[in-house]
């Protein structure tokens, strides 16, 4: 057997497509059988633009004459599959004839797994993002539930320490009549009131430095000093309760639901916590909690009650009056009768 | 919380292997085959990579909406769908699924069987 020969059964054995294409009419003088499987039993007359008839004859041509080899891909459909293969010519050394080797290499399953990588990286990428802005809700549901210095805590550390702050002051206030309201209106009615009534007060605390705890049904505690200390933690207090109240009268005159408030105030320590392993809550307890709420059980309608020690500390700009059984001291805002 | 078998059976890597021998497993059969003839080919391995993912519960959410509107108008019958089902089956076992998470996806799967196949129109 020649070496031709041998060239040739070499050539015809190998999973690479290979031919070679005459350049003056591109033709295929030779075609080895991986070629032919993909492409069709060899007929003298099929040229190089029936098989892959993106390719540009005259670029080819081009690229032959200056660098002697061009590379490119081309894709075909064999059966069913979707077919692609990367094309390498390369001008052939006998400088008599002008004939190209062209070999195809079967990149099908790189296509194939190029396809599948980016399909899956979409889905991670949407995944990702969604798995984003469900921690952006946890995260604000926490700061609904804790102050955000106890909620860095708690994200980094897992555990939020029991600290005490002193001294603060706190804020309590529930409505009269409250279960008469429940009997009388639909719950659903009664929370729609409730939500917009707590969240304007949220808004005034935040003006004044003074921070919603907890809503236990009409009890409303705030406080002035936690978990950031507060100099001005009474007068912050002060002024959100008397606000909470002039807010109400506002609301009262345009509203078919009236709603009577009352206040306790107190200024002291508090033990400041996440509590509950479960169902965890931020929550302030101590003393002082104590002394507001039960200044805000003895409280007249739509007054604030606190202590002579607490009222003396706000004296510039609130007044205060004893009540008449002497147990506690009713707080007025001095400008507004001025 | 309970893995995935996604997870369980060792994530895209398995789960890539699993979707390319189901593609050629389905190119190849005569039933199911012509359904892809005129499906470009990332199109085809796109909607499989969800499928396979999303039935064995990885990162894919594909939406029983979505699943109708991929295969409108394909008409499929359903000895066509039953064969597809033996396909996944096959391809899971020689992927060493178990047999009860076999159960789990080709049952995933069975549970869309109303929004695959059309209905002729009575009316």
């Amino acid at each position: 057997m020649s070496i031709e020969a041998i060239n040739e059964q070499l050539l015809r054995a190998i999973g690479v497509g290979v031919a070679l294409v005459d350049l003056e009419n591109l033709s295929f003088p030779f075609r080895n059988d991986t070629f032919n499987e993909w492409f069709g039993e060899p007929d003298p007359s099929t040229k190089l633009s029936d098989l892959f008839p993106d390719l540009d004859a005259q670029t080819l041509r081009a690229d032959m004459h200056s660098g002697g080899r061009m590379t490119t891909e081309a894709s075909f459909k064999l059966r069913r599959r979707t077919m692609t293969v990367a094309l390498e010519f390369n001008l052939a050394q006998n400088a008599s004839e002008n004939i190209a080797v062209l070999v195809c290499q079967n990149i099908t399953r790189i296509k194939e797994l190029e396809s599948m990588i980016d399909s899956y990286s979409m889905m991670v990428e949407r995944n990702t993002h969604e798995i984003k802005r469900e921690k952006e809700q946890v995260e604000k549901l926490l700061l609904n539930m804790m102050p955000r210095a106890a909620y860095e805590e708690y994200k980094t550390f897992g555990v939020v320490s029991p600290r005490l702050f002193d001294p603060v002051s706190v804020l309590a206030l529930d409505f009269i009549g409250f279960d008469e309201q429940l009997a009388q209106h639909e719950p659903g009615v009664i929370v729609s009131e409730l939500n917009d009534i707590y969240s304007a007060f949220d808004r005034i605390g935040a003006q004044f430095s003074c921070q919603r705890i907890r809503t236990n049904g009409d009890s409303y505690v705030a406080v002035s000093g936690v978990p950031d200390p507060n100099q001005d933690h009474a007068m912050a207090v002060a002024n959100s309760c008397v606000r909470f109240l002039r807010y109400l009268v506002r609301r009262n005159e345009s509203h078919p639901i009236q709603w009577t408030a009352r206040i306790g105030v107190a200024s002291g320590s508090v033990i400041g916590s996440v509590v509950g392993s479960q169902n965890y809550i931020y929550d302030v307890f101590g003393p002082t909690v104590g002394a507001a709420l039960h200044h805000r059980s003895i409280a007249d309608d739509m007054t604030i009650a606190t202590d002579t020690a607490f009222a003396d500390s706000v004296t510039e700009k609130f007044g205060a009056e004893a009540s008449k059984d002497g147990t506690h001291v009713l707080m007025r805002d001095l400008a507004e009768n001025a | 919380m309970e893995k995935s078998l996604f997870d369980k059976y060792g994530g895209f890597s398995t789960v890539s292997k699993i979707v390319l021998t189901l593609y050629d497993r389905l190119l190849e059969d005569d039933d199911v085959g012509p359904f892809f003839d005129d499906v470009d080919l990332s199109r085809l391995i796109d909607h499989q990579t969800k499928f396979v993912s999303s039935l064995m519960g990885g990162p894919a959410s594909f939406s029983d909406d979505h699943i109708e509107r991929a295969h409108r108008g394909m008409q499929i019958e359903d000895h066509q769908f039953d064969r597809l089902k033996e396909i996944v089956a096959e391809v899971l076992t020689d992927f060493d699924v178990e047999g009860p998470d076999i159960a789990t996806i080709v049952g995933a799967f069975e549970a869309r069987r109303n929004i695959l196949i059309e209905k002729p129109d009575v009316n």
